[in-house]
């Protein structure tokens, strides 16, 4: 069977959802209301095309002038006017009356000049006037004349169509979608009180393609950027990748918890470490990280809560340099705001630190901040979560994510209102524990997948300057060890037998 | 500055100017031009007849199309002083101080602007 001819569009990010490009001689319906970017798209089709893929091509405009368009390609690096130089660009300024005529005639004026440049690619901004009345007759029948005169020239095109009624989830349906090979839709959402731009490819014939609406930003210097949504799928070994290593362990760099957890978590292991802030999850992400640190692994944290500068300082005062860690490479710290984190582009470049760094230990810091963002009861947050335990366990990470539970005494549920735990290998619970008059710290493996756990609550402390440690169960006088106390975790611990349990020394 | 510039001697000559280097290859019938610019049917087809005598600008001849492609070919003019002209008059009063320049070589100017005005009028 002869191999597809697929045009990339070189948009970064748009190939991929388009399973590799588009079918030679497709007409492309781009819609969607102003201001979304279609003529950026357009624009940028032709641009990659003549710039990338040796495809010369011709810009039609209507309203807009070839000198503002250059310069508005200008700023996102493509140089129109250097591309028009090399005979490789036409930008052609004309009126809907003349197009209309000239694609109706079998020596086009515009087909001609397109032809001279060997032109495999054509944009045309703004067609939707071009075709009269919405749904009549007249206006199918001239999108029609206009695709065979394209066709017959066996370019590809992009038609920019706007669509006013197109925005958030009403849809208008044009006309000459039916006649289009393929339709792509812009959009612009209100999401809070930020504006997101998506695309969605409606039909696209002779190929497979990701339905559903990705994110799109138009970046400055750079152009068009489309990133897959994070619940569609990727590749089959992100499906397969759940059936881990079941012998390698990643130990956890806490003194006293690896005893507690056979030897560490296992690689490509899920584990969340659940508690009210303040209990010291953040001393144990770090010293985590610093064990692969020491035991030369590489290692990736990202922080939804604290700033970098922020996070070194904290590591120094457990006597962590993860100043000098970073600048060995051995480990990446990535901070994010989480102030309107777009999912779909956070997934994206967390995807590709991954694979890029490829991290033995990663530390996400916090689950609960993305619960924030994202809402943690609803199914993006929950899509999110999973995309991105099959992206850790695909790649054989030893994942921790540090989730602050609101209890703050005891806790009822392990996870709150995220209904993920059965997503997660292991859950570490932290607890503080109200003994007299002091609060004492209680760590609990509640969930250890495929392994023995004990499920006791072990007491740790955080020592200033050295991190956190477990506790022996046997504490000297004049401490009561947690042994001796029976309902750590429910909110109203009560001693068993004073002076003879095992573990008190009087 | 003008003088170097044989080929702008009017009103109408600079406006095509100006429209044609924003658009440098425009597919239109002679009447949209006139219609962009603003002036008469006539006056722009002797504009563009005496660009294209001078070698800037170039259109394509078809009998079978109303349309014609008009490309500017300002890279190989012999600049002259044409692009700063064009700078100059990028700005309206760029533009009104090239006119005020052109005016006493123009003897239709009050008939081409009472023309004008009465168009403005109509369309009013």
């Amino acid at each position: 069977m002869a191999e597809r001819d697929l045009v990339k569009t070189g948009i970064t990010g748009l190939d991929n959802i388009l399973s590799g490009g588009i079918p030679r001689g497709n007409v492309i319906l781009v819609e969607g209301s102003i201001g979304v970017g279609k003529t950026t798209l357009g624009v940028e089709f032709v641009y990659r095309g003549a710039s990338h893929f040796d495809e010369p091509g011709i810009i039609v405009l209507f309203e807009v002038s070839p000198e503002k368009v250059m310069r508005d390609a200008l700023g996102f690096g493509w140089d129109l006017r250097a591309l028009e130089r090399e005979r490789k660009l036409k930008i052609v300024f004309t009126t809907r009356d003349v197009l209309r005529q000239e694609l109706q005639q079998a020596d086009s004026v515009l087909l001609d000049e397109a032809a001279r440049i060997g032109a495999r690619r054509i944009f045309i901004d703004g067609v939707a006037r071009l075709l009269g009345e919405n749904g009549s007759y007249e206006s199918r029948s001239a999108f029609h004349v206009l695709t065979e005169g394209l066709q017959r020239e066996n370019l590809t095109a992009v038609l920019a169509v706007e669509a006013a009624a197109m925005s958030g989830n009403a849809v208008l349906s044009l006309p000459e979608e039916s006649i289009a090979d393929t339709v792509i839709r812009l959009r612009m959402e209100d999401s809070q009180r930020a504006t997101i731009r998506s695309i969605e490819v409606v039909k696209s014939r002779g190929q497979d393609f990701q339905m559903g609406r990705h994110s799109l930003r138009i970046v400055n210097g750079s152009g068009i950027e489309v990133y897959r949504r994070v619940q569609a799928p990727r590749k089959a070994s992100r499906d397969r990748a759940a059936a881990f290593d079941p012998t390698t362990r990643v130990p956890t760099g806490i003194p006293g918890l690896d005893a507690i957890v056979n030897g560490g978590y296992f690689i490509g292991s899920t584990t969340v470490v659940a508690g009210i802030s303040g209990v010291g999850k953040s001393v144990m992400g770090l010293q985590y990280i610093a064990e692969g640190l020491r035991r030369g692994e590489r290692s990736l944290m990202l922080s939804l809560d604290e700033q970098v500068p922020q996070i070194q300082r904290n590591a120094a005062s457990i006597g962590i340099d993860l100043e000098a860690a970073v600048k060995s490479g051995l480990v990446h710290v990535e901070y994010e705001p989480p102030q309107e984190i777009q999912v779909d582009v956070h997934f994206h470049h967390i995807e590709e630190l991954v694979e890029d760094l490829k991290p033995k230990r990663v530390l996400i810091d916090s689950l609960s901040t993305y619960g924030l963002s994202l809402g943690p009861g609803g199914r993006l947050f929950r899509d999110f979560f999973h995309a991105l335990v099959a992206l850790m366990k695909e790649n054989q990470v030893a994942a921790v994510y540090n989730h602050e539970n609101p209890e703050m005494l005891g806790m009822k549920s392990m996870m709150g209102d995220f209904g993920m735990s059965s997503l997660v290998d292991n859950i570490v619970l932290m607890n503080w524990i109200e003994l007299g008059d002091a609060f004492r710290l209680g760590l609990t493996i509640a969930k250890m997948r495929a392994n023995p756990v004990d499920r006791i609550t072990h007491e740790c402390e955080v020592v200033d300057g050295k991190g956190m440690r477990v506790l022996p169960r046997v504490l000297p006088s004049p401490r009561h060890s947690f042994s001796a106390y029976a309902g750590l975790i429910s909110r109203s611990p009560e001693r068993r037998f004073e002076g003879t349990e095992k573990g008190v020394v009087e | 500055m003008l003088d170097r510039l044989p080929v702008i001697r009017r009103a109408c000559d600079l406006d095509l100017l100006n429209f044609l280097s924003r658009h440098p290859r425009a597919l239109l019938t002679i009447d949209q031009l006139a219609a962009f610019v603003g002036y008469e049917m006539r006056q722009v087809a002797q504009s563009i007849d005496a660009f294209i005598e001078a070698g800037l600008l170039e259109r394509t001849q078809n009998a079978n199309h109303a349309a014609r492609m008009y490309r500017l070919l300002l890279d190989s003019y012999g600049d002259g002083g044409l692009k700063a002209l064009l700078a100059l008059s990028s700005t309206r009063q760029g533009r009104g101080e090239v006119l005020n320049l052109l005016r006493p070589r123009e003897p239709s100017t009050t008939v081409e602007h009472i023309q004008r005005k009465g168009r403005l009028h109509a369309i009013a």
